[in-house]
C-alpha cells in the first residue's frame, strides 16, 4: 500500500493550493507549482532547510520518495498534503462530494451530510488542467457525483476540452438519470470517452432498496439506466457482491440481459470490508468461496449471451478455475496488498491481490500451486 | 358442476353461471372441438354442454378430470385478460408511440429530484 | 440552494421497511399453461417465462399468494405482477414490447426472385410444378426483374435480403447475373444492406457461376435431405445419382467460395421419418454445423402426392424430438452443432431480441417481411403462396410487378389478410401462453384447413408449435444443467 495522505507542518501557506510536482531535488526536497504560479517546497526533514527560509514551505513529508514529476498535490495550511493525481498510477479520479442520495450498507466511503459541491468543484477545475494531456483513464467518484447537476456536467464538458485524449468512467447511482430532462442535460457530452458505471445489486427492487438504503431507489436507478441506453450512452453495471446479493445473482444476471441487453460491461466486486461494511459485517460478510457456484454461473451466462463481464477484487484463489480468466486487476495500486499466503503461488503474477484497507481477509486464501 | 354420461357416445355437463361465464365455457370447449361435436346452450342459471362422439367417449373419468382442469384454468385465464387490458392496452400503445407522449414521470419523492425536473 | 438531501438521517434502516406485504398487488398481463402435472409455464407479454408449480396462476389470479412465498420477487421482477396499477417500469416494459416486435421496422426486408420454373430435376415433393428444361417461357423476364427491383429499393427496410429461387435458378444464369448486377449498380445510391442467397440443387454449378456468385457474396443454399439412400428416394433424376451430383456440388462450391457460404436444407417426407438420427448424423459428416428439421409443409404440388406425403402431424413432432435429443449428445461431446428451429424459438424463449423467421411471426411475416416476385411476373405474399399459386388458387396474388408499390403492398388483399395475421387475436391463439413465441400464418392455415384463420384444435401449425414449444420448456425444465449451457450457446450469436 501507498500511503496518499500526509500531515506535515506549512510555513506561509495561506490557503489551500493545488500544485503540480514541477522539480524533485533530491530525495528529502521537492518543489511543485500551482496553476497562478504559487511554488511551494515539500520537505522530508521536520526542520526548515535554511535555503528556503522565505518559501512556502511544508515540512516532515514522509511520502517524497513515492512522488513523481507531474503528481498532482493538494496542500493545506495546516500542513496537510494529499496526493491528488499520480503519473504513475492508472487508477487516478476526481473526487467531487461525500453527500450522496443513497446510503449503502457497504459503502467503503461513508458519505457525509454537509454540502462540499463547490469546494471539490474549485479543487478538480484546477486539477484538470495541471494533469497531462496524454492521461489514458480519469475517473470520477464521490459520493454521488450527479448532486452537481449542471455543475457535473461542466466538468466533464472541461475535461473533455482539456484532455482530449482521456477516457472517463463516473461512478454514479445512475438515480438522477431516471428524469429524461436530466439525461438531455449530457446532450452535449462526447459519449464515445465517457463511461457510467452504475451499481445493480439486486433484480428485486425491495432487496436493491434495502442494500442502498433509499426507497425507490432501484426503480430510479433502472429507468435511468434505461433512459441512458436509448440515448445511447455507455453503461457499466457493478454489483458487489456480499451476504444479499449474492443469492439472486444469476437472476440479476438474467434481468440485466433481458431488460439492459445494450450494458457494455458488468462487473462483479468483492466486498472491501472497510467504511460500513465492519459496522453492518453480520448483514454483509460471507466468504467468497461460498457465493462461488452463483458467480461462477452469473458470469459464465453473461459471458455466453455476448456481454463483457469481469469479476473486480477477488483474488484468483477464491475464484473456481473456469471463472478466473474474468479476474481484473482491479485493486488500485495504493490499495492492493498480498499475503503470507500468496508466496509460492503461482498465480501470484496475474492475480490482483487483496483489499490492503480489509481489516478482514477472506480464510480461504491460500496459494495455488500448478 | 354436473356430468352425466347419457350413454357411451354422448356426455351432458351442467355449469353454474355463477361460477362459469359464457366466454370462459366458449374458450374452454373450443379445444374440444376438434375431436367432439360439441353444443352449448345458455339456460337461466346454468350452461349445458354436450360432448358428443360418434365412436363413444373413452375414459369418460379421465375426460371429466380433464375438464375440470381446463375449467378452473381457461377462468383463471379469464381473470387475469379482463384484469389486464387496460395495461395491456397502455403498454402497446407506449410501445408504438413517438417521443415522450406516454412519459411518466420516475418515482420517487420531491427529495429524490433533480433541479428543474 | 436549501439541499434537502442534505439533512437525510443516516441510520440504517431494517428490511422491512423497504418490503411490501405480499398480497398487495396488480396483475400484469400474462398467460400460462400446464407442462406437467405438478407444474405449469407462466409467459407475460414480452416472452418472459416462469417455470412455477401447478396451480400457481390461480394462486396470483386470487391473490392467495403467502406473504414470504419466495417466489414473489420473481414474479416482481419478470414483470408478472406490479405493487403499483401502473407498474413503475411500464417505460422499460414497453421496449421490451417494441423489441420483440422490431421485426415490423423492417418492413419487407426478404425478397424473393422466382427466376425460372425450369429444373433438371422431379423431385417427388417438389413444391412447385417442374417443366422440362428447354422452355423460355418458363424464365421471368428482363423487365420483370427491373420492375421488380424498382418496388424493392422502395421498401422502407434497411436491410434488403434478395433470394433467388426456381426451378432450378442456375439455369437462367444471365437472369441472375443481370439483376445482381442492377441491385449492386443501383444500391451505391440507396445504400441498403444487401445480402444474397440463391437456392439450388447444387448440380448445376461450374467455374463461371461460381466464380460470380463468390465475387458478389452470394450465400447457397441447397437441398441435402440425408443419407444417400433418402436423399436419392426423394429426389430421382433419371439415370444419374442425385445424391453423389448433390455432395459433388457442395464440395466444389465449398472449395470455390468457402465452406460457410454453402448451407444446406433439408425436406422432411414420410420416409425420413424413421430417420433422424441418420440425417443428421450425414449432415455432420459432411461439414455442416446446422439442421433445420422441417416439416413438410402443405402447399403446392406436394398435397397431390398424398399417400407419400401427408403424414401424421405427431410423427412429426417424435421425429423432431428424438433428432434433438441426438444433437444435444452432439453438442455434449463438444461438438458445436445447432437444430435451427430449435435456436429461433430459443431466441424468442430467452433473449430480449426479435427474430426474423418469417413462419413464427405475429403480425404474420406474409407481405409484412416478404414479398414474392415470379417468373410471370405475379407478386405473392409468401412464397407458400405462390406454389398455391401453381395449383391455380390464387388467393394470395397480391398483384403484378407492374402494378404500383402501394396496390401490392396495401391493397384490398393486404388489408383482407391483415384481419387474421395476429395471433393475440385469433380464436385458440388469444389466451395461449406461447402467443409471444409463436405466429399466426394465415398461408398455412388456408393451405390446410380452408381459411385464413384456422382452426386451432386440428391445425397441425399449432399441433407442431405447441409440441415443439412445450418439449423445449420440459427440457431446460427437467434437464436444465445438461441442456442450458448447449441452447444458450445457440442463442449468443
Ligand atoms: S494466494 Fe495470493 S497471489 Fe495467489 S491467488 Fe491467492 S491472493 Fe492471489
Ligand atoms: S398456434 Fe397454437 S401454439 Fe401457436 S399461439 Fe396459437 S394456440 Fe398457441
Amino acid at each position: 500500500m501507498i500511503d496518499l495522505v500526509c500531515l506535515g507542518k506549512a510555513f506561509d501557506l495561506q490557503k489551500e493550493i493545488v500544485a503540480k510536482i514541477t522539480g524533485i531535488e533530491d530525495s528529502r526536497v521537492v518543489n511543485c507549482k500551482s496553476l497562478n504560479g504559487d511554488l511551494v517546497f515539500l520537505q522530508s526533514d521536520t526542520s526548515i532547510n535554511p535555503d528556503l527560509a522565505n518559501q512556502k514551505v511544508v515540512v516532515g513529508q514522509k511520502f517524497l520518495d513515492q512522488l513523481y514529476l507531474g503528481d498532482v498535490l493538494l496542500l493545506k495550511p495546516n500542513g496537510f498534503v494529499r496526493i491528488l493525481f499520480r503519473v504513475k498510477s492508472n487508477h487516478n479520479s476526481l473526487f467531487v462530494t461525500e453527500m450522496c442520495n443513497s446510503n449503502c450498507l457497504m459503502c467503503s466511503q461513508p458519505p457525509k451530510n454537509a454540502d462540499d459541491i463547490d469546494y471539490h468543484y474549485t479543487i478538480n477545475e484546477q486539477l484538470i488542467n495541471l494533469i497531462p494531456k496524454s492521461t489514458k483513464f480519469l475517473g470520477i467518484t464521490g459520493g454521488e457525483p450527479l448532486l452537481l447537476e449542471s455543475k457535473f456536467v461542466k466538468l466533464l464538458d472541461d475535461c473533455q476540452n482539456l484532455l482530449p485524449e482521456t477516457h472517463i468512467h463516473v461512478l454514479t447511482n445512475g438515480r438522477y438519470f431516471a428524469w429524461p430532462k436530466f439525461v438531455e442535460l449530457f446532450n452535449g457530452i462526447d459519449k464515445e470517452r465517457i463511461v457510467f458505471g452504475i451499481p445493480l445489486y439486486s433484480d428485486f427492487d425491495e432487496n436493491h432498496d434495502f442494500i442502498v438504503q433509499a426507497k425507490n431507489a432501484f426503480n430510479q436507478t433502472i429507468l435511468g439506466l434505461h433512459n441512458l441506453g436509448r440515448n445511447e450512452f455507455r453503461i457499466e453495471i457493478r454489483c458487489v457482491l456480499h451476504k444479499l446479493t449474492f443469492e439472486r445473482l444469476p437472476r440479476l444476471a438474467e434481468y440485466i440481459y433481458s431488460n439492459l441487453p445494450f450494458v457494455e460491461h458488468i462487473a462483479f466486486m468483492g466486498l472491501e470490508y472497510t467504511g460500513y461494511t465492519p459496522y453492518n459485517s453480520k448483514l454483509l460478510w460471507i466468504e467468497p468461496h461460498a457465493y462461488s457456484t452463483e458467480l461462477e454461473q452469473s458470469v459464465l451466462f453473461l459471458n455466453s449471451v455476448g456481454i463483457n463481464v469481469s469479476i473486480y477484487n477477488i483474488p484468483l484463489c477464491l475464484l473456481t478455475p473456469s471463472t478466473r480468466k474474468f479476474a481484473r486487476n482491479s485493486i488500485s495500486d495504493w490499495k492492493k496488498e498480498y499475503l503470507e499466503e500468496c508466496i509460492g503461488c503461482s498465480h501470484l503474477n496475474d492475480c490482483g491481490g487483496v483489499f490492503g484497507t480489509s481489516k478482514i481477509q477472506s480464510a480461504y486464501i491460500k496459494a495455488i500451486i500448478d | 358442476m354436473e356430468f352425466v354420461c347419457v350413454n357411451p357416445s354422448l356426455l351432458k355437463i351442467s355449469l353454474s353461471k355463477e361460477v362459469y361465464t359464457i366466454d370462459v365455457v366458449y374458450k374452454c370447449f373450443y379445444w374440444y372441438s376438434g375431436k367432439y361435436s360439441v353444443t352449448i346452450n345458455e339456460g337461466l342459471s346454468t350452461i349445458e354442454i354436450d360432448l358428443e362422439l360418434g365412436e363413444g367417449i373413452q375414459k369418460v373419468d379421465g375426460l371429466i378430470k380433464r375438464l375440470k382442469i381446463d375449467l378452473i384454468d381457461f377462468k383463471t385465464r379469464d381473470i387475469v385478460s379482463k384484469e389486464t387490458v387496460n395495461i395491456r392496452e397502455l403498454l402497446v400503445a407506449k410501445a408504438f408511440a413517438h417521443g415522450d407522449e406516454f412519459d411518466e414521470s420516475p418515482p420517487g419523492e420531491i427529495a429524490d429530484t433533480p433541479t428543474n425536473c | 440552494m436549501e439541499n434537502i438531501r442534505n439533512k437525510r438521517n443516516r441510520k440504517f434502516r431494517t428490511r422491512e421497511y423497504y418490503g411490501n406485504s405480499a398480497s398487495d398487488y396488480h396483475l400484469l398481463p400474462f398467460r400460462f399453461i400446464e407442462l406437467s402435472e405438478s407444474k405449469e409455464i407462466l409467459v407475460n407479454e414480452v416472452g418472459e417465462s416462469l417455470i412455477v408449480p401447478r396451480g400457481t396462476a390461480l394462486k396470483i389470479a386470487q391473490r392467495c399468494i403467502a406473504e414470504n412465498d419466495p417466489i414473489i420477487p420473481d414474479l416482481i421482477s419478470r414483470f408478472f405482477i406490479s405493487r403499483k396499477p401502473i407498474p413503475e417500469l411500464i417505460d422499460v416494459l414497453a421496449t421490451r414490447y417494441r423489441t420483440k416486435k422490431s421485426f415490423l421496422d423492417s418492413f419487407t426486408s426478404l425478397h424473393i426472385f422466382v427466376l425460372t420454373l425450369r429444373c433438371n430435376h422431379s423431385c417427388h415433393y417438389c413444391q412447385v410444378s417442374r417443366v422440362t428444361e428447354n422452355r423460355e417461357d418458363f424464365d421471368i423476364s428482363y423487365n420483370d426483374i427491373d420492375l421488380g427491383i424498382d418496388h424493392m429499393f422502395k421498401s422502407p427496410s434497411k436491410k434488403l435480403t434478395i433470394e433467388f429461387q426456381g426451378g432450378e435458378p442456375l439455369l437462367a444464369f444471365d437472369k441472375l447475373e443481370y439483376a445482381i448486377e442492377r441491385i449492386t449498380r443501383l444500391n451505391k445510391d440507396f445504400k441498403k444492406e444487401l445480402s444474397f442467397v440463391v437456392c439450388t440443387n447444387a448440380t448445376v454449378f461450374n467455374t463461371k457461376n461460381l466464380q460470380f456468385l463468390k465475387e458478389h457474396n452470394v450465400l447457397i443454399s441447397t437441398s441435402l435431405d440425408g443419407p444417400e439412400f433418402l436423399h436419392d428416394a426423394n429426389r430421382p433424376k433419371t439415370g444419374r445419382n442425385s445424391y453423389q451430383l448433390v455432395l459433388n456440388g457442395i464440395n466444389y462450391a465449398r472449395k470455390m467460395v468457402g465452406h460457410d457460404q454453402v448451407s444446406a436444407l433439408m425436406t422432411t417426407t414420410r420416409l425420413s421419418l424413421d430417420y433422424p438420427i441418420e440425417i443428421i448424423d450425414n449432415y455432420l459428416e459432411n461439414g455442416f454445423n446446422n439442421i433445420f428439421l422441417r416439416p413438410i409443409s402443405p402447399y403446392g404440388f406436394a398435397l397431390k402426392n398424398k399417400t407419400k406425403n401427408i403424414y401424421d402431424d405427431k410423427k412429426f413432432l417424435e421425429f423432431y424430438k428424438k433428432g434433438l435429443d441426438h444433437i444435444i449428445k452432439i453438442n455434449q461431446r463438444g461438438r458445436y452443432f445447432v437444430e435451427d428451429y430449435t435456436a429461433i424459438l430459443l431466441k424468442k424463449i430467452l433473449t430480449p431480441f426479435c427474430t426474423n423467421y418469417v413462419d413464427l411471426q405475429s403480425p404474420s411475416g406474409i407481405i409484412n417481411n416478404v414479398v414474392v416476385f415470379n417468373y410471370d411476373g405475379r407478386v405473392y405474399a409468401s412464397d407458400e403462396s405462390r406454389m398455391l399459386a401453381e395449383r391455380n388458387d390464387l388467393t394470395f396474388l397480391l398483384g403484378h410487378v407492374s402494378d404500383s408499390y402501394e396496390s401490392i403492398f396495401y391493397g384490398k388483399k393486404s388489408k383482407e389478410l391483415s384481419k387474421y395475421w395476429s395471433n393475440e387475436s385469433l380464436a385458440g391463439c388469444s389466451d395461449c401462453a406461447f402467443q409471444s413465441y409463436c405466429g399466426a400464418d394465415p398461408v398455412y392455415h388456408y393451405a390446410s384447413q380452408g381459411d385464413f384463420e384456422g382452426f386451432r384444435p386440428t391445425s397441425g401449425f399449432c399441433l407442431k408449435n405447441m409440441g415443439i414449444i412445450k418439449h423445449l420448456f420440459e427440457l431446460m425444465d427437467f434437464r436444465k444443467e445438461e441442456v442450458m449451457p448447449i441452447f444458450i450457446s445457440w442463442i449468443s450469436n
